[in-house]
């Protein structure tokens, strides 16, 4: 409980006073910072945050960063209950959707005072940087560049001979060249149902001038849009061009689960930072393409997003040493160069160049897209309002009932609409 | 302590005569044994459990995201669980329909085994570890993987069925069919109650079956006249444990949805439910409030369960 | 009846040999419905065994049980792929499980004694209440048990997984046990305390020993759930090198990042082991307990 914790972070700061007294008068003693890091991920990633810690200490012999991971949905619920604690640790990975909520709750540092005074803002692109400033602030440092992307089973497309282009692909063309796909490949189709992929939504919305939220947090679209989206997708799904209701229903989540993995369906909606990821599970060659475009030429619909941020935690009792380590880890090419493009396209131009030469095929890949992408990415939108996440999670339930055709698309688009109203009411 | 029942109740003949003892060693003579046996228990009760019962009871009335201090909100969560949730609906739907099949469906598979095993057949020891390994694989997120190849649409169980004809859909992924991986998964592991039940079993001992054959007793009366009376009290305990259990399962659904509860909420478990509420959108006040809510449902069934097990119950003492 | 048996005798006689061609038949029809069932009990198992022996990028795509080729890759990965080592997963899961079980026993055991057989003031109350502790889902006492735990200091160490148990914190022991208190006849404890014997005696000298088969039961599932247990360790540990088994193999897999399921359905099939080790051990006891139980009335 937090207000039992303002006691306890009381005794605390009194010991660390007194600590610090007694240190003063013993300078011999070397000052051993501890900092304790917390992210997601899998071994492989650990692997890379360690070396790059590893890298750290050696060049800061008195810094030990003890680090803590664990799988996405393990993350979050200990995350909150050691915030709920008192006991966060100094340097928390953050993602885009909760970032918003634990920095407009206080609890993370903002960063602002150290932007050219320990954190080489300077050298980080000047989006990325933004991306991790909520309400003016800058609370979290992005750790790689991500957009969207549909990653793509080029082996299957190839075979199809259908005229795929991964940087100019329609919606059209998904309808038209489903039929030779799936000549070409029985027991696939060529694309998974995005109708519930909130980035795939929002995407579709900004490429028609719209955008999910306004920078005040209210709903940015209308229900015609709604229900416009879901007929798109039930023309795909009529005329077999995307996974049927129960085949897209079977992906909850984790990459095995998708029709890709499954080899069902040729395409998946993700994000540009996942192909290394998928390709390790597939023996197909997979390539990356853009979300689709509404017509040809259309820009604007995606834009350069950050896969995750280092944060740290306003109860931190060394933020100064703690974002001596994040600016380290985003900026310094040699750390680059052991955390490869494992969370993103690195966020600073040097460490880019830095890496290059050294990437493999599918890193190689996911790097290029991301900067040909720049010919048509537009801004990137405000902080999603609180309980952006409960959206999501709705636009899940509700493309599902309209897939299984609990619902017409005409009447979930206002159902959908004063779901997310409601939702953002109850928020607020 | 029991109270020796011999002696004169106004006594004092045998004893010497002594100041009226006093109410705390009165009480202690009668009730102190017990309250020793029973101090690991409150110990830990009250230190470890009733702190944060009360702590999550008054959280009920809050609205507290994790991150900030709660805010008293009084009667609002309840209110708003009871008139205008339409996920508290759905997700008490599925666990009712949940509990209701799984559970007697489990114990039915656990006690015919336990029965069957019993016997004291060759290979016994290899047919109860068989049963049992499944429930050991408790909350492996494999299971997620092993039900999707048995139940999806071109898993195992579809394979089989179109031997006979039958295109089955994809079970784990549609709304209608769903919930009833979940409730096989559940009778799946039944190899708990199996071996709850066949210890049971063998506390009936051996020379009253042989008494009834000597008699000229069926099986089927051995087994309803010896068998069922004798081992309600582990029946009761089973069916009680289960049906609580059922209505807390979390677990399963929360691997194979992987915490969503679809398809279109039909895996929506009530601790899921809950569990979302708390950790997913960060209304831990509200979830606190589903939790007591549930809390006094399973309270209700079991006081229910035991008061009518008088009728049906058959202790030794 | 001396009539019934001589009738008793004649009949059998005569159907001796029908009768144990019937039995006969009865046993193998029995054996293949089992096995039939064990097969589908097992089918799941069998997948996941068989894919902790395929190259990773095979294990999603094909679709028998038979794989194409055995590799141990996946064993040695998993073994050694984490930073700290398998082998530590399973020493730590060994001991909370261990300790719970001492725990669990001497704590529920106790209790149970009490509930079910001890007279004092309040008893159906305090039933009650410890009945009542097992209907309160976790989720919302994890907070303040965490910042309490926090408080003593006991956050990021075992013992906020073992403590709890040497205080009968598992109500579903405490009731299993006194349904089997309940179920073996008073007169013993009354014979013992005419001969002079206090609670303690009785317990001891009577009750345990007759109780070998639920606390043989306790023993396993108290083991069995222990080592199953995610959420416990998952909150309270935070050092990768005190990990459990469970939480380990939850690191295996993240669906942002890149997973590793080989090394996840291998160690899943090690971790096993321990387990269905300890179960066959016990369930010897579970047997050989009832021995003792030639109660006669």
């Amino acid at each position: 409980m937090r207000f039992d914790a303002n006691r306890r972070q009381l005794l605390v700061g009194g010991a660390a006073m007194l600590g610090a007294g007694a240190l003063m008068g013993r300078p011999a003693f070397a000052d051993e910072t501890a900092l304790r890091l917390i992210f997601w991920g899998g071994q492989a990633r650990a692997d890379r945050t360690y070396g790059v810690a590893d890298l750290y200490k050696a060049a800061h012999p008195d810094v030990t960063v003890t680090g803590e991971f664990l799988n996405w949905p393990d993350y979050w619920p200990k995350v909150a209950t050691q915030t709920a604690g008192g006991n966060m640790p100094d340097i928390v990975q953050m993602d885009y959707r909760y970032i918003g909520e634990y920095a407009r709750r206080g609890v993370l540092a903002p960063l602002d005072a150290y932007a050219g005074n320990g954190l080489d803002t300077a050298a980080i692109d000047k989006d990325q940087v933004a991306n991790g400033t909520i309400d003016g602030k800058l609370y979290g440092i992005s750790l790689g560049v991500a957009t969207g992307a549909m990653i793509t089973n080029a082996a299957a497309i190839e075979k199809a001979g259908i005229d795929f282009n991964p940087m100019g692909v329609t919606y059209d063309d998904l309808k038209a060249m489903a039929p030779d796909f799936a000549k070409a490949n029985p027991g696939m189709v060529l694309t998974a149902d995005g109708s519930g992929v909130e980035l795939l939504f929002e995407n579709w919305l900004r490429q028609r001038g719209k955008a999910l939220y306004t920078p005040e947090g209210q709903v940015a679209f209308d229900a015609a849009d709604v229900t416009e989206w879901f007929q798109i997708w039930n023309g795909l799904r009529e005329a077999g061009a995307c996974l049927s209701a129960d085949e897209q229903a079977l992906e909850t989540g984790p990459q095995e689960t998708t029709g890709l993995v499954r080899h069902k369906a040729a395409t998946t909606f993700a994000t540009s930072n996942q192909l290394v990821a998928f390709q390790a599970l597939m023996p197909d060659t997979l390539g990356i393409a853009i979300y689709p475009m509404i017509a040809p030429n259309t820009a604007g619909g995606h834009y350069r997003n950050s896969s995750q941020f280092f944060s740290i935690a306003n109860s931190s009792a060394a933020k100064d040493a703690a974002v001596a380590f994040v600016n380290f880890f985003a900026t310094d090419p040699g750390a680059g160069k052991v955390l490869g493009v494992e969370r993103g396209v690195p966020v600073s131009a040097k460490v880019r160049d830095a890496i290059a030469p050294d990437l493999d095929e599918p890193s190689r890949l996911a790097v290029k897209y991301v900067a040909d992408l720049g010919a048509i990415a537009g801004d990137v939108p405000p902080a999603p309002p609180a309980a952006a996440g409960e959206v999501e999670v709705a636009l899940k339930t509700k493309s599902q009932e309209v897939a299984f055709g609990q619902q017409s698309p005409e009447d979930a688009g206002p159902a959908f609409l004063d779901a997310v109203k409601d939702i953002l009411n109850r928020a607020a | 302590m029991a109270v020796d029942n011999t002696l004169p109740a106004s006594g004092a003949t045998s004893r010497p005569a002594a100041a009226p003892a006093s109410w705390w060693s009165r009480f202690w003579a009668q009730n102190g044994s017990g309250y020793l046996f029973l101090l690991p228990w409150l110990i830990g009760f009250f230190c470890l459990t009733i702190g944060p019962a009360l702590i999550s009871l008054y959280l009920s009335f809050t609205d507290f995201d994790l991150l900030t201090q709660p805010d008293w909100v009084g009667a609002a969560n309840y209110e708003r669980i009871f008139t205008s949730d339409p996920k508290f609906v759905q997700s008490m739907k599925v666990t009712l329909f949940f509990v209701l099949f799984s559970v007697p469906l489990k114990l039915v598979f656990a006690l015919a085994v336990a029965m069957l095993l019993n016997k004291g057949m060759k290979g016994l020891p290899i047919y109860r570890a068989v049963f049992y390994l499944p429930s050991l694989l408790g909350a492996s997120v494999a299971i997620a993987v092993l039900w999707r190849k048995l139940f999806a649409g071109d898993g195992l169980v579809n394979h089989l069925l179109a031997y006979i004809g039958i295109t089955g859909p994809s079970w784990i992924s549609n709304p209608r069919y769903s919930l009833w991986t979940l409730i096989i998964l559940a009778i799946w592991q039944f190899g708990s109650p199996m071996i709850i039940f066949l210890a049971g079993l063998r506390q009936i001992p051996n020379d009253m079956y042989e008494a009834a054959s000597l008699d000229g007793a069926s099986r089927w009366r051995q087994f309803v006249k010896i068998t069922v009376p004798l081992l309600t009290p582990v029946i009761f305990f089973n069916a009680v444990i289960q049906t609580i259990d059922a209505f807390k399962s979390f677990t399963p659904a929360f691997i194979i949805s992987s915490g969503t509860g679809n398809p279109i909420n039909s895996t929506l478990f009530y601790t899921l439910y809950l569990y979302q509420e708390a950790f997913g959108f960060f209304r831990m006040g509200y979830a606190s409030a589903l939790a007591w809510v549930l809390l006094a449902i399973i309270a209700i069934f079991t006081a229910f369960s035991f008061l009518t097990s008088r009728y049906w119950v058959h202790y030794d003492d | 009846m001396t009539t019934d048996v001589q009738r008793l005798t004649v009949v059998t006689g005569a159907d001796d040999a029908g009768k144990r061609l019937r039995r006969k038949v009865l046993s193998v029809l029995a054996h293949i419905v089992l096995v039939g069932i064990s097969i589908i009990m097992l089918y799941p198992l069998l997948w996941m065994l068989a894919a902790s022996f395929r190259p990773e990028n095979e294990i999603f795509s094909s679709t028998s049980l038979i794989p194409s080729s055995i590799s141990l890759d996946s064993y040695f990965r998993g073994w050694n792929g984490l930073r700290v080592s398998f082998g530590t997963f399973f020493l730590n899961s060994f001991t909370i499980s261990i300790l719970s079980v001492a725990g669990n026993l001497a704590a529920c055991s106790v209790t149970a004694f009490a509930f079910a057989r001890l007279e004092f003031k309040g008893r159906g109350f305090w039933f009650a209440l410890m009945l009542g502790t097992l209907m309160l889902p976790y989720q919302v006492t994890l907070i303040p048990q965490y910042v309490l735990f926090l408080n003593l200091g006991w956050v990021n160490s075992f013992l906020p997984l073992v403590v709890p148990k040497f205080l009968a914190s598992d109500a579903f022991f405490i009731f299993l046990m006194v349904q089997f208190f309940r179920g073996i006849p008073k007169e013993l404890d009354e014979a013992a305390m005419m001969d002079g014997c206090g609670p303690w005696r009785i317990y001891r000298k009577i009750m345990l020993p007759l109780s070998l088969p639920v606390l043989a039961t306790a023993a396993v599932f108290t083991f069995i759930w222990t080592w199953d247990d995610f959420f416990g360790p998952l909150i309270y540990l935070s050092d990768q090198r005190t990990y459990t088994v469970t939480l380990g193999l939850r690191t295996f897999v993240d669906s942002s990042a890149e997973s590793d399921w080989g090394g996840l359905f291998a160690m899943s099939i090690l971790s096993l082991v321990p387990i269905f080790v300890f179960f066959l051990f016990f369930q010897r006891l579970l047997i050989e307990g009832i021995a003792t139980t030639g109660m006669k009335r």
